[in-house]
């Protein structure tokens, strides 16, 4: 209770407000007595007792503002509860969808937009702070399509020229991650399939920062990714119990929807991770598969910086530098002493007649594979826009009177079958 | 690309042929030919001195325009874009400018726009320049003409990036005042397509350039599909014929050029978190609803998609020399976001 008041019949502390048909009134819960009476006139004694009127009710702010504008700013806070959002971000939520409100575009627009700028102003004020809201999810609480809901933002983006940073990569990792529920052994999942949180949270890290590197985040929808990175790491704390189970398999498991692009970015990684595995030397000799490098995916990642900058080369490395990179690497141990040799030479490590493969270029997936058809160049035109225009081409597209009365003939028949079966 | 060059070459040439002048380099050398000799009579005193010319290798960084009289020093804008665009194509493709200097070919961008700023009083030189083109004839430069500076804001030579975009599509519209019955054209007309519930105009098709046309009834029409403004009027004009031999009484009103879109391809991957980053003023990336991020240019006033894998879509010109200008814009910032 605030302002301490307490009741001077039984010292109560349990001051309630109430009204008395229009009337404010201060009522002590425990014996009834009327505290206070009133908001204008007051006596000395009730003056002890005075609550503060809040200002939605002494300024009448609320009657400035239209209804359809209360309803949506009651749906923000609403999604902000929701959402279990700290609640400084209420407040900067309601603030921008006020802000919106003053436009007209916004103001005139349908209730289905009002109910998607809901969701806009609670993204973009998660975006700022960096807390890992994905679209979908709003989309998914709103029952919004997305298309309707990217429009609206956009246009809002725009409208108030807001500076909306990207989406967290890492926070969105750790959130998601998070809601696997493999963390405990339950009736669904087995006890070789719980895993320790922390482990796993922090593989799947390096796998998605590999991600990026290696081109396979830039462009694409980070949750698949995200998706397909948990999926190997936990595969990998543990190959031989889990080498079994497809992705589809544990995103059952774990409760979590599978997006449908998962598969292909798993193919992806597990592509970028052999390659990498063919850098190591002690792995090589293995000839490893998409299947068996997931059990060496530790060592991978123990040592991927040096293994990327290894295995690609972004199309303007010299040979020869690549040459003194290669024989660096051949293991922890070796040092600069090799010097500039030819590859495949005695000097490097490995068994007879094998060489480390060479690199390969370090681009993303929509550039690696060969193109869909060739763009072939125009031809020179030297058309000047003024040339005569022969009338045997315009003819060519006109119907002859003939053709006029057949296409007629024709249409009114096609009525005629349409109308027909619909009896009277 | 060579289609671009075609056309630059034909624009040029027909620059370059409204003024049969040689390119006047003797001031230079004589700097005390006074001006209106040098517009009145320019072709015996240029012819005669054409010999004397000396290849001399100079600090021709240092462009000094200064024996240029004050009414050449504005320059037909867009000209001069298109030709800086060629001249710095020439820059990149050529090391030693000595080698096209000594005969007024066209396609030395320098002494066209010096022939032609001789004999033109409507040919311009970019204000920027007017500072420079005090008179102060007493200092002779090494042929400083074949090197004006571009009228685009100074691109160094080494960032040209030698890609010219192409373009794919140009919407343009036109007004044959006169209302049309589009029952009618959808009944005479075999290339027509008209369906009154689903949207208000008629939608035709010519095969020859291949474009597609939304006319209405007010008598305004859309032309879409064309790859060049000529090939966008010579198809508005075929619609409008089309519709005249209906029967209506068509005429060619006001055809402007409404969007251009061009597209090319830098050949290098781009990181666009990085972009999004440093230039967030003007780009929007947002991975989860479309793969490109959309850069809005200011000047030019033009919208880039920017795609992961170099290719890049430019739309919202008016102009053709504006794709161009967003383009050689938009290049050393992207390269700039070359290595990983």
């Amino acid at each position: 209770m605030p302002g301490g008041g307490r009741c001077p019949d039984c010292g109560s502390t349990e001051l309630v407000e109430d009204s008395h048909y229009s009337q404010n009134q201060l009522v002590c819960s425990d014996c009834g007595c009327v505290v206070t009476e009133g908001v204008l006139t007051t006596t000395y004694t009730d003056e002890g007792n005075l609550r503060e009127v809040t200002y939605s009710r002494s300024t009448g702010e609320n009657e400035q503002v239209s209804r359809s504008q209360q309803r949506g700013l009651r749906r923000v806070r609403d999604l902000c509860r929701v959402l279990q959002l700290p609640p400084t971000f209420e407040d900067t939520a309601v603030a921008y969808y006020q802000q919106a409100y003053q436009h007209s575009g916004i103001r005139a627009a349908r209730l289905q937009k009002k109910e998607v700028l809901v969701g806009c102003c609670v993204l973009i004020t998660c975006r700022q702070r960096n807390w890992p809201l994905t679209m979908g999810t709003i989309c998914t609480l709103l029952y919004a399509d997305l298309d309707m809901f990217s429009g609206t933002y956009m246009q809002m983006v725009r409208l108030l020229g807001l500076d909306v940073p990207s989406l967290c990569l890492v926070d969105l990792v750790k959130t998601y991650c998070s809601s696997f529920k493999l963390f405990e052994a339950s009736p669904s999942v087995p006890a070789k399939y719980v895993e320790d949180k922390e482990k796993m949270l922090s593989r799947t890290l390096q796998l998605v920062e590999l991600a990026d590197e290696t081109w396979l985040v830039t462009g694409r929808h980070p949750l698949p990714v995200i998706t397909a990175a948990t999926f190997l790491a936990w595969q990998s704390l543990r190959p031989s119990d889990r080498l079994t189970c497809s992705l589809a398999r544990f995103c059952k498991l774990a409760n979590v929807d599978l997006p449908y692009p998962a598969s292909s970015r798993l193919q992806e990684l597990l592509a970028v991770l052999l390659r990498l595995a063919e850098q190591l030397a002690w792995l090589q000799v293995l000839k490893l598969d998409k299947r068996s490098v997931v059990a060496h995916i530790g060592d991978l990642l123990q040592h991927r910086h040096m293994l990327v900058r290894k295995a690609f080369r972004d199309g303007t490395a010299e040979p020869g530098a690549l040459d003194a990179r290669e024989e660096e690497l051949q293991g922890p141990g070796q040092g600069q002493g090799w010097g500039r040799e030819d590859r495949g030479h005695g000097s490097l490590d490995l068994p007879a007649g094998k060489r480390p493969a060479s690199p390969a270029l370090l681009l993303p997936p929509c550039m690696l594979k060969p193109p869909k058809r060739i763009c072939p160049t125009p031809p020179v035109s030297t058309v000047t826009g003024d040339e005569n225009i022969s009338d045997s081409e315009i003819e060519q597209y006109l119907r002859t009177p003939q053709e006029v009365r057949d296409f007629q003939r024709a249409q009114a028949t096609r009525q005629a079958a349409t109308s027909v079966p619909n009896p009277p | 690309m060579e289609g671009e060059e075609t056309y630059l070459e034909l624009y040029l040439a027909r620059c370059a042929a409204q003024d049969d002048l040689a390119p006047p380099r003797s001031p230079l050398l004589s700097p005390i030919v006074p001006y209106d000799v040098y517009t009145s009579n320019p072709e015996t005193t240029f012819n005669s001195q054409l010999e004397e010319v000396t290849v001399t290798s100079g600090n021709f960084s240092s462009v000094d325009l200064s024996f240029l009289p004050d009414e050449l020093t504005q320059e037909n804008k867009d000209q001069t874009v298109i030709r800086s665009k060629h001249e710095t194509e020439e820059n990149c493709k050529t090391k030693s400018w000595q080698s096209r200097l000594p005969l007024p070919s066209q396609q030395d961008v320098g002494l066209a726009l010096n022939s032609s700023g001789g004999s033109n009083s409507h040919s311009h030189l970019h204000p920027g320049d007017a500072d420079s083109a005090q008179p102060s004839p007493e200092k002779p430069h090494s042929l400083p003409l074949a090197s004006i500076t571009p009228m685009t804001p100074v691109t160094p030579v080494s960032e040209c990036s030698g890609i010219v975009p192409q373009l794919q599509n140009i919407v343009s519209t036109v007004n044959l005042a006169c209302k049309l019955d589009l029952k009618k054209i959808a009944l005479h007309a075999k290339n027509a397509e008209y369906n009154p519930k689903r949207f208000a105009a008629v939608i035709m098709r010519i095969r020859e350039p291949r474009t597609t046309a939304l006319i209405f009834s007010s008598g305004k029409m859309v032309c879409t599909g064309a790859k060049s403004e000529e090939q966008s009027r010579l198809a508005a004009r075929k619609y409008a014929r089309v519709v005249q031999k209906l029967g209506f009484p068509a005429r060619f009103l006001d055809f402007k050029i409404q969007n251009m879109v061009g597209s090319c391809d830098v050949r290098f991957p781009i990181r666009l978190e990085g972009l999004v980053l440093t230039h967030q003023q003007f780009s929007s990336y947002e991975p989860e609803l479309f793969p490109g991020l959309i850069y809005r240019m200011v000047k030019p006033r033009i919208v880039l998609l920017i795609f992961v894998s170099g290719k890049v879509v430019l739309t919202g010109a008016k102009e053709r020399s504006e794709i161009y200008e967003a383009f050689e814009n938009i290049y050393p910032i992207l390269k700039g976001f070359k290595k990983t």
